[in-house]
């Protein structure tokens, strides 16, 4: 259901991703993983049009993203996002809203529905990620992990069908990642198309179907994630799961 | 939210009202200045007075020092077109004879016109020499000498306007302009609406775009600025008033000195050709030979007044000590206040949004507007507010004919809007960039992104910066009396010549400013300390 053809990315004379193709299945959850600047964020950020890129296409849905940003895309830019959820390192929850309030701002604004249906909806989230008795908390009053699972809820409010999450759990403390882990494979249980950049490796072993390994801008390696993790074809590969377990 | 003062606060604030009513309870004691003056106008019993030394110190000095102010022009005194840096003006030629009178040299002094009695007062010259009129509240601060000119109060209309007629109780109803603290002015009160001016130029233009019915100033002003008007007509003079030297009235020696330098001046025929060379001599002047202590009396308004005769209106009749603001001043305070804080309000509800728009305009709009907006920012903060509002109100008549309140809400709200824009600018870039992103991830277009996401944050973190600022306005507010507005601290002005002191309504005047800001600053403080702690 996503599909990346040839994408291109340079900062200014630097490539950062160099002619990547790869699709996406539906419900299946991939894991990507990496070195540091590899290019990992910046083919999500593509996918989700918060990036312009300078040659290839995405297609996502129905809808096609072309270089030349959002002047050039701004219809199909609109609608791709809100097929597609985005999940950051930092959360980015909206500070002046509570828990409830980031979850039901884009169903309201975006889609227009009643802040009666979206407040239920809301509501039905919370409980889903575990968090039902934080409905009136402002993110300074949260813990990071409690944040987290609130920005995953909000993403999911608007119904995607695919959820790009970038380290999701890198900026936590260590004893609030599994929380957050936790949500997620219940997210891959349910069949929820997911795209993760993580350096877990637990994660992508036992939960994605699929694990694909980015080094300057290339997959280098790209398989079943049992096969990707345990049985590394490529040196670099090896080198950076050496460096992780 | 609600925001209530710290006790230590109210403690403060309440000190500071006590203050207030104190001074304004034992105002009375200031001494009447006129006494002075009157006991000089005995006559007889000068000889045996002893010396105040005035006099003596002008001598020793070898200048006599005279305050006027360039700005008011022809033919009073004003720079030589053909030697720049060089004075010339009847005021000039007369100011150089009485100085030769009194064996000594004459220095100029420019000082703003509005601020000659304070300056006198303080002794930044000797004498003020530049058409100031013997007027009621001055008579009550300054020793004024013989006239050495008679004007008449002369009305003016535009031909198109046959309701303006020559007499002083038929402009009732009437917008009426004329310069503040004028003998005019003094004339008009409770006969006209009255439209107060600084300067002499204005109140005619005004009265050609119809923003006043008629306009009351000295014959001489009116000669030269309103009468080369084609659209406006003389309908005739209403009252004569005097031009006289002003001294402190300390000063008695060299008071008694200058009446009878100008005393001879006047009847060797000097002044005569003084005031010839620069074609304002007339038949009113006829009466300056004949001067006796009896026209003076009449003049300052201490003797009988023959019917018809030309004094201050109502001089006779009040007295001239300082005396206690009435409860009808008071009020029209508090109004002054009430105008001072809806002009502020308005202008700022103005600001806020024009601000908003620029900072936005800048920061995410496409390229030609992002430069209008900084081009904007930058021509409103680097002009002074005054020329700006001048522009408006004055410069633009011709082509859009603001009301003085609409101009001053605009010119203030505009002007504003340029410092509100770099507090918002600087407020949207403290907000995450995360923040945008977020939004923009769930499907939302940059606009909605802004409206919901980026601008209330920014907001919140501006807010502060907009209550000072909004505390500046009150402040700066006082700058809209250049186009005709009373707001409060015109109002503190105007009060204070009727009352001859300036310490109640200017203390009343900072009271007010001060209970209107104080609240403020300490809401601004309070949010600062709520933003931090979050
Ligand atoms: N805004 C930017 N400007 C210039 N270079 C960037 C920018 N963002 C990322 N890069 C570069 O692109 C490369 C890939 O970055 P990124 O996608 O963040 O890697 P990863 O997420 O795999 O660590 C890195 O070399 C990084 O330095
Ligand atoms: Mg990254």
């Amino acid at each position: 259901m996503i599909e990346v053809k040839n994408l291109k990315k340079v900062y200014g004379d630097r490539a950062v991703i160099s002619g990547v193709s790869v699709s996406f299945e539906k419900g299946k959850v991939v894991a990507l993983i990496g070195p540091s600047g590899g290019g990992k964020s910046t083919l999500l950020r593509c996918i989700n049009g918060l990036e312009d890129f300078q040659g290839g296409e995405i297609h996502v849905g129905g809808e096609v993203l072309h270089p030349g940003g959002y002047a050039k895309n701004k219809r199909a830019l609109l609608a791709l996002r809100q097929r597609v959820g985005m999940v950051f390192q930092t959360w980015n929850l909206f500070a002046h809203r509570t828990a409830t309030g980031n979850i039901i701002e884009a169903p309201v604004h975006v889609k227009g529905l009643s802040v009666e249906a979206a407040t239920k909806r809301a509501r039905e989230l919370l409980e889903r990620v575990g968090l039902s008795h934080r409905a009136d908390a402002y993110p300074h009053e949260m813990s990071g992990g409690e944040q987290q699972r609130v920005a995953i809820a909000r993403a999911l409010a608007m119904d995607p069908e695919a959820l790009l999450l970038d380290e999701p759990t890198s900026a936590l403390d260590p004893e609030r990642v599994g929380e957050v882990l936790d949500v997620m494979r219940a997210l891959a249980n349910d069949g929820l198309t997911m795209l993760v950049v993580t350096h877990e490796m637990k994660f992508a072993r036992e939960v994605s179907h699929r694990t694909l390994v980015l080094h300057g801008g290339a997959i280098i390696e790209d398989g079943p994630s049992h096969d990707v993790i345990e049985r590394p074809t490529h040196e670099r590969t090896k080198a950076f799961l050496g460096h992780t377990r | 939210m609600t925001y209530t003062l710290p006790a230590s606060a109210l403690c403060r604030f309440m000190a500071f009202a006590a203050l207030v009513a104190g001074l304004l309870s034992c105002q009375g004691e200031r001494s009447p200045t006129r006494s002075t003056a009157s006991a000089s106008r005995d006559g007889g019993s000068s000889a045996a007075r002893r010396e105040d030394g005035s006099l003596r110190r002008v001598r020793a000095a070898g200048v006599l020092r005279w305050g006027g102010d360039v700005q008011g022009g022809a033919p009073y005194v004003y720079e030589d077109p053909d030697h720049a840096g060089r004075n010339k003006g009847f005021e000039v030629d007369l100011a150089n004879a009485l100085a030769r009178e009194l064996g000594v040299r004459a220095e100029f002094v420019q000082n703003d016109w509005s601020a000659l009695v304070p300056s006198l007062e303080r002794g930044t010259f000797d004498v003020i020499l530049n058409g100031l009129e013997v007027t009621r509240p001055r008579v009550g601060r300054v020793r004024f000498s013989r006239p050495y000119y008679v004007f008449a109060a002369r009305l003016m209309a535009r031909r198109d306007n046959p309701r303006v007629r020559a007499d002083i109780n038929a402009l009732r109803g009437l917008r009426v302009g004329t310069l503040t603290n004028s003998f005019s002015e003094e004339i008009l009160k409770d006969h006209a609406e009255i439209v107060g001016y600084e300067g002499t130029e204005e109140p005619y233009a005004d009265c050609v775009a119809g923003r006043n019915d008629a306009v009351l100033l000295d014959d001489i002003i009116a000669n030269i600025y309103g009468v080369p008007k084609p659209e406006l007509r003389v309908v005739g003079d209403l009252q004569d008033g005097f031009y006289s030297i002003a001294s402190r009235p300390a000063d008695n020696d060299l008071s008694l000195a200058l009446d009878a330098a100008l005393a001879r001046i006047i009847e060797r025929g000097e002044l005569e050709q003084i005031l010839r060379r620069e074609n304002i001599y007339n038949d009113r002047q006829l009466g300056l030979r004949t001067w006796g202590d009896a026209e003076q009396q009449r003049m300052l308004g201490l003797g009988p007044s023959a019917p018809g005769s030309a004094g201050p209106p109502g001089a006779a009749v009040s007295s001239t000590a300082p005396h206690r603001m009435s409860f009808g001043q008071v009020v029209l305070f508090v109004k002054g206040a009430g105008v001072t804080l809806l002009l502020s309000v308005l202008a700022m509800m103005l600001a806020i949004p024009l601000g908003l728009g620029l900072a936005v305009a800048r920061l995410y709009g496409p390229a030609p507007l992002a430069r209008i907006a900084g081009a904007y920012v930058e021509f409103y903060r680097g002009t002074p507010v005054l020329l700006q509002l001048y522009v408006l109100y004055y410069g633009l008549a011709s082509v859009v004919r603001l009301d003085a309140f609409v101009a001053a809400i605009l010119g203030l709200g505009m002007n504003y809007a340029a410092y509100e824009a770099e507090v918002y600018r600087a407020g949207i870039q403290g907000v995450p960039k995360g923040q945008m992103e977020a939004a923009l991830s769930l499907g939302m277009s940059t606009p909605l992104a802004l409206r919901r996401v980026v601008l209330p944050q920014a907001f919140r973190m501006a807010l502060p910066s907009v209550t000072n600022d909004f505390i500046a306005l009150l402040k700066d507010s006082s700058l809209v009396s250049v186009i005709t507005v009373v707001e409060l601290t015109k109002r503190m002005t105007i009060v204070a010549v009727d009352t001859r002191s300036y310490v109640v309504p200017g203390l009343l005047c900072a009271f007010l400013y001060f209970a209107m800001s104080y609240p403020l600053s300490i809401f601004a403080r309070r949010l600062e300390e709520r933003l931090a702690r979050s």
